[in-house]
């Protein structure tokens, strides 16, 4: 199977609607520190007629960028009633996994990093709400003045070529099982093992450097040169 | 049951392993826990944190999970 | 033969507030052209003197005008600031271009975006021409950077003239006269072009026509090439008669078949 080079550079901008400009601007500029890198003021001239707005962006690492729309003169929800951001309203009854379910992550390097943001964003109006760590990651969470949920995490080592092929078996065993009526983790856990015995021994013989571990009942490698 | 060979799912296979009717193989970097008897991993045993317990495995074949929470994994046969 | 709607041409200008040129050869230029209609709406940018503080002042100014203009839903936007563009560096016209354009697409306009520093460029190019000649009416040093900037396009610049007309004002009251002495005792030996005017405030319009016969080879003017960049930028037809031999390619030769 061919591939299609991967020719994208990671996020021109992930946009979003505020109502609060300024305290929006406080938390990425000001307690975050991330830079104002670009602006755009303009009015609704397309066939849709909506008022006039201002679009800025913030840099969050690696040339991305996280970006809000400022529309003048739009009201605001009422964020007192349900739950969610001023993006999305959901009811009391939605379950907290949902709504916390779309989330902004942005990458540190190392424990000092995530700690240093921690110590901005508990200095502020805007205190981390969590703090979770297991064995790959670690991330802290809080709720920017719009109610976006935003996580600064780290990795606690490096993704290792076998979790790309688990990731990859997991995906495809996904989408075959997906179109079966009342489709289970069982379901995808079976298709999964299927896959496996189809592509993982063949997968581990294509890898370049050998495991110091004997592997058991396996098929020899072959050597490297 | 299949466990990807990763640093923090170690403590799964090993505990998995310390029963002498599991037996324990590979296929590529799966680690496989295969057992004509049902396979019962504490969770304790293993020191795995929440997140970790959760997601170790990868793949069943011709069994099924009859329990997983905080204090075990228990797969059966199908 | 029935009788087709003319088209229709809404023309947006962003022009530096003393500025009366633009206006004023612009409209008369593209009136020439048959079967379109062309109405012209312009924003202004305060600026009194040609002067580095001044133009930096103006080019703040960009946001508010490109605002004023998107409203009135225009065809095409000419950025009508030539120096304010090239004193500020090499390259300038094409970066406030894409901001400008990135302006009028945030806001769903589907206004086309050209720039007079960018339409020089761009009908020099089309003539071809690679060595160039210019009359300016500008203080020396300002006129030099209108030299490095058309020199780091690619071109040669063979000759020019600064005419030292410091207050706008003024500039709009130059005599062609003047203009043309300027004009003949350039070296325009190796020119493959002659930039009669690279100013659009200094009135030369009715002077392109005689410069092209009296010297002998394509004569374009800030306002000539804006013109021709509009009118390629909408694909219309260049037949705009009286403007220099730029501006009427598209006119059949008579007794063609």
């Amino acid at each position: 199977m061919s591939e299609r080079e991967h020719l994208v550079r990671g996020v021109d901008h992930a946009a979003f609607p505020t109502f609060d400009p300024a305290g929006t601007v406080q938390f990425y500029r000001d307690v975050l520190g991330f830079p104002v890198v670009h602006s755009i003021c303009a009015a609704g001239w397309g066939p849709e007629d909506h008022p006039d707005f201002v679009h800025f962006f913030f840099d969050i690492g690696n040339d991305d960028r996280v970006a809000f729309f400022y529309y003048f003169g739009l009201p605001a929800p009422d964020v007192a009633v349900g739950k969610g951001d001023v993006y999305a309203r959901f009811s009391d009854d939605t379950p907290e996994y949902f709504v916390r379910s779309r989330h902004l992550a942005i990458h540190v390097d190392s424990e000092e990093h995530l700690l240093e943001y921690r110590r901005r964003l508990d200095a502020s109006a805007w205190p981390v709400r969590m703090q979770i760590r297991h064995e790959t990651i670690e991330s802290i969470y809080t709720h920017d003045p719009n109610g976006y949920l935003v996580e600064i995490t780290r990795a606690l080592r490096p993704v290792m070529p076998q979790e790309d092929l688990d990731a990859n078996l997991t995906v495809e065993a996904l989408v075959d099982i997906v179109g079966r009526p009342h489709h289970t983790l069982d379901d995808l856990l079976v298709r999964k093992a299927e896959l496996i015995v189809e592509r993982a021994e063949a997968w581990q013989d294509a890898q370049p450097a050998q495991d110091a571990r004997e592997p058991v009942n396996a098929p020899q490698g072959s050597e490297s040169p | 049951m299949y466990v990807l060979d990763v640093p923090e799912n170690t403590g799964v296979a090993e505990v998995a392993a310390r029963d002498a009717t599991v037996k324990v193989l590979r296929r590529g970097p799966y680690v496989v826990l295969e057992s004509d008897d049902p396979i019962v991993v504490d969770r304790r045993a293993t020191g795995s944190r929440h997140a970790v317990w959760y997601s170790c495995v990868a793949a069943l074949e011709g069994c099924r999970i009859t329990q997983w929470d905080k204090d075990a994994l228990r797969a059966e046969a199908r | 033969m029935s009788a087709t709607q003319p088209r229709t041409v809404r023309v947006g200008l962003v022009v530096p507030s003393s500025n009366v040129t633009v206006e004023t050869e612009l409209p008369a230029l593209l009136a020439r052209l048959d079967g379109a209609a062309f109405s012209f709406h312009s924003s202004r940018m305060r600026m009194a003197r040609v002067s580095p503080r001044e133009l930096a002042a103006m080019n703040a100014q960009r946001e508010r005008c490109v605002l004023e203009l998107g409203d009135a839903r225009p065809d095409v936007v000419l950025y009508a600031c030539l120096v304010a563009l090239m004193a500020a560096g090499p390259g300038e016209h094409r970066r406030v271009e894409s901001l400008v354009a990135e302006q009028l697409a945030a806001g769903g306009s589907v206004a086309r975006i050209r720039s007079s520093a960018g339409a020089l460029v761009e009908a020099l190019a089309a003539i071809p021409a690679r060595r160039v000649a210019l009359v300016t009416p500008y203080l020396r040093p300002l006129a030099e950077q209108v030299v490095g900037y058309l020199e780091a396009e690619g071109l040669e610049v063979v000759d020019w003239r600064a005419l030292e007309v410091e207050d706008n004002h003024a500039v709009g009251c130059i005599q062609g006269e003047r203009v043309m002495a300027a004009a003949r005792s350039l070296d325009l030996r190796d020119a493959d072009a002659l930039v009669l005017s690279a100013c659009v405030q200094m009135p030369s319009l009715a002077l392109v026509d005689d410069a092209e016969l009296a010297l002998g080879l394509p004569v374009v003017t800030a306002a000539t090439a804006g013109a021709y960049s509009i009118l390629r930028a909408l694909d219309m037809p260049l037949t705009v008669l009286g403007a220099g031999s730029l501006l009427r390619r598209d006119v059949v030769a008579a007794g063609a078949a």
